[in-house]
């Protein structure tokens, strides 16, 4: 279906959704058609032109290629130029026969004759450097086709003739048409009340204020002209008689399309404007996150030069004390400033440098917080052996040793009982465990 | 007695009634517009078609709608069924293939008849158009003046006439005026439109308020009289809104009689579209045809240029030397 004629009719207004799918359907037949239309055409040049019926028979194969649409007709040919100038003079031959062919062609309706002359303009405009070539082949075809025209002006007799010598592509029997028209026409003159008919022939040929049938505002906007044009004459002159036209607000009758359609559309109309601000809400956000990226980015930017700069301070720095003072002029002060600087190195200015260090975990500088708290509860590196055995140190130390605490009878939250109480605050170290001989004794005083 | 004086009487009366017809056709008078559509639809026609007959059965309170009809070929039975139902239009749907629709309309005791190829077609309901007007309201048909300029293009109107515009006083019509038909031409074709009719204060209507309200009350309450009170309505505009459904007809033929007859008139504009496929297939075809007659051609190719290879054989080749 898609094919033939269906241009899709954009409607001017907001409701374009089921014709959009439907163009996108289109698009591929229709790049389709533009390849066949030349096919047919090397029919044309094979037979030779000498009858009147067969000139009629390649008419009609040519109007069922090139006349199939007036807007598909223009591009068309206009490609045909182009890629038969590569083809060869053949093709190009046939592609003016065609056209001059359709040009001279008889054609009983105006309006035929203005789109073919349409398109043998435009045809002629895109084949002009071509057309001297074969002038000759063309004139043998004007003749004959002169000669229908001669009939087809004739008049009536003509008509009947050419009505017959056309077979059965070109019935037009204006007389038959007029008679059976003037056996049921209703009388639409002034005579009788507009309002009998209703019927508004505008004052102008819609076609005329299409500029391109594919155009689908252009010609809704045409149709609606014509129709508007209609609504108002109407509209005065069905006052002039004083037949009711607006329907009151208080006269409620059933619709043509019932509520439910018109909630539905109403329902659609929301969706469509909450979509619409929706996404434009997205748009926004977006932009604004791309922007707060840019500044993030921007700062990391600066961070990580402002470090680089230190460094580099720092680096010139050392290097400056290197060559000034060598080992035996260091100052104390310089010494200072030295270990201020390989700490300031070790710990890292940024978090970044630090953590890869941690993750590393050679630098003697302990990685993070908790692994250096552990390192100290648990050991890390080192001989484990031994590590909790006394020694000479932790045997004299006594600092755990209190005699008020002595004197008071033991610390019952030391002894690991279960009524442990309050643990002590961090700030006392605990008291060494106590030697087995006294924790016996406590326990057998327990 | 009586019967005598009764068929006296009623032949009397008759021919007054005629003599008023009579003088009705001859004073001032015009044939009564009476029409009634009978719409109806073949076999085989999809969802589509279905809806926007009925969206025109809708718009039509003089239509009456018929089950499908079971033939394609023996359209004339089509006219005994338009008398049985007082039709003097019919409205066919034709459909085939079930993708075309090709619409029949016909004058029927008498003719004409004209078949359209429908395109395009969107129902009301699939637009979804703000528009919407009363139930059986008459149309303001607006027809194109090229409508006017061809005598096929006149018969067609005239048909359009009497099947779309709802004649005066039908029997579910309502009184107002509030949408319009529009027929217009382009490319060949006749491509038909809906449109409400608003009423929209005027940019520089000074009664901004009222203005519209009144209008409209006096307007139906002085209904018959030539409105001296034109001026009051004035400050109104109208403005359309679409209300659907839209399609597109081709004429494709005309004939004298009600589905028979000479025909007097024929579209050799009009590709059928069972054509339009085929060209489209044929294209297709074409294209792999020229596909594989290349492979065939690079085989070719390739076969003689192997066989020459095979036959240059040099003498002082390495492999002819030391083989």
């Amino acid at each position: 279906m898609p094919r033939q004629s269906t241009r899709t009719k954009k409607p001017a207004t907001k409701a374009a959704e089921p014709e959009k799918v439907e163009k996108v359907v289109e698009e591929k037949p229709q790049k389709e058609q533009k390849k066949r239309g030349r096919k047919p055409k090397q029919v044309v040049e094979e037979t030779p032109v000498e009858d009147k019926m067969e000139v009629e028979e390649e008419q009609k194969e040519e109007e069922t290629t090139t006349q199939t649409k007036a807007d598909e007709q223009q591009p068309e040919q206009q490609e045909g130029a182009g890629s038969d100038s590569e083809e060869g003079s053949d093709d190009e031959e046939d592609n003016d026969l065609d056209l001059d062919a359709l040009d001279e062609s008889d054609s009983d309706s105006e309006f035929e004759r203005d789109l073919n002359e349409k398109q043998s303009a435009a045809g002629i405009q895109a084949n002009k450097y071509q057309k001297a070539a074969e002038e000759s082949s063309d004139e043998e075809e004007d003749e004959d086709e002169i000669d229908i025209d001669e009939l087809d002006v004739d008049g009536e007799e003509g008509e009947e003739v050419k009505a017959i010598s056309k077979a059965r592509q070109t019935i037009n029997n204006k007389q038959g048409l007029l008679m059976a028209l003037k056996r049921f026409a209703l009388d639409t003159t002034d005579k009788v009340p507009f309002a009998f008919h209703q019927s508004i022939v505008a004052k102008k040929v819609t076609e005329e204020s299409i500029p391109s049938i594919d155009d689908d505002l252009a010609r809704e906007l045409a149709f609606m002209n014509q129709a508007l044009e209609a609504a108002r004459v109407g509209r005065a002159l069905l006052r002039k008689e004083g037949v009711p036209f607006t329907r009151p607000t208080d006269y409620f009758a059933e619709t043509l399309r019932s509520d439910e359609t018109m909630e539905k559309v109403k329902a659609k109309l929301i969706e469509e404007a909450t979509a619409k601000k929706a996404s434009a809400e997205a748009r926004k956000q977006r932009d604004l996150k791309k922007f707060g990226k840019q500044v993030q980015v921007a700062k990391q930017q600066e961070r990580a030069k402002q470090k680089r700069d230190t460094l580099e301070k720092i680096n010139l720095l050392k290097k400056k004390r290197k060559d000034g003072g060598g080992p035996t002029g260091a100052n104390e002060a310089e010494d200072l400033f030295d270990v201020a600087v390989d700490n300031e190195l070790k710990g890292g200015p940024g978090g970044n440098n630090s953590k890869k260090r941690g993750r590393d975990g050679k630098e003697g500088g302990g990685p993070n917080a908790k692994r250096q708290r552990k390192d100290a509860k648990f050991g890390f590196g080192g001989k484990k052996k031994y590590a909790k055995s006394n020694d000479a140190m932790s045997s004299g130390d006594v600092s755990g040793f209190s005699a008020r605490k002595m004197k008071s009878g033991g610390d019952r939250g030391r002894a690991g009982g279960p009524g442990g109480g309050k643990p002590p605050a961090k700030k006392f170290k605990p008291a060494p465990r106590p030697g087995k001989a006294r924790r016996k004794a406590g326990a057998g005083k327990r | 007695m009586a019967a005598v004086y009764k068929s006296l009487s009623k032949s009397a009366k008759k021919v007054e009634d005629t003599e008023e017809n009579d003088n009705n056709t001859t004073n001032g008078g015009f044939r009564k517009n009476k029409q009634r559509v009978l719409i109806l639809s073949s076999r085989g026609v999809t969802y589509r078609h279905r809806h926007l007959l009925n969206d025109l059965a809708a718009m039509l309170p003089h239509g009456r709608k018929d089950v499908k009809f079971d033939s394609k070929s023996k359209l004339y039975q089509l006219n005994e069924l338009a008398e049985l139902y007082n039709c003097n239009n019919v409205m066919f749907f034709e459909a085939r293939k079930g993708k075309d629709l090709y619409m029949w309309f016909s004058k029927v005791p008498n003719g004409p008849t004209v078949k359209f190829h429908a395109q395009n077609l969107h129902t009301m309901e699939e637009l979804h158009f703000t528009g919407n007007c009363l139930k059986g309201s008459r149309p303001l048909l607006s027809f194109d003046l090229a409508f006017e300029q061809e005598p096929h293009y006149r018969v067609i109107k005239e048909v359009f006439l009497q099947m779309f515009g709802i004649p005066q006083g039908a029997r579910k019509s309502k009184p107002f005026v509030d949408h319009v038909m529009s027929f217009s031409i382009a490319d060949g074709k006749i491509w038909v439109r809906n449109y409400e009719v608003r009423e929209v204060e005027k940019a520089k209507g000074e009664k901004d308020s009222e203005g519209n309200d009144i209008p409209e009350e006096k307007s139906s309450s002085k209904k018959r009289k030539s409105a001296p009170n034109a001026e009051l309505f004035k400050d109104t505009d109208v403005s359309l809104v679409e209300i659907g459904p839209r399609f597109v007809l081709t004429p494709i033929i005309i004939q004298e009689g009600a589905f028979g007859g000479p025909i007097i008139y024929e579209n050799k504009r009009f590709i059928s579209p069972n054509q339009v496929r085929s060209e489209l297939r044929k294209a297709k075809a074409g294209r792999h045809n020229a596909r594989t007659e290349q492979v065939k051609e690079r085989l070719g190719k390739l076969e003689t240029l192997t066989a020459q290879a095979k036959k240059e054989k040099d003498v002082l080749d390495t492999r002819e030397l030391f083989a």
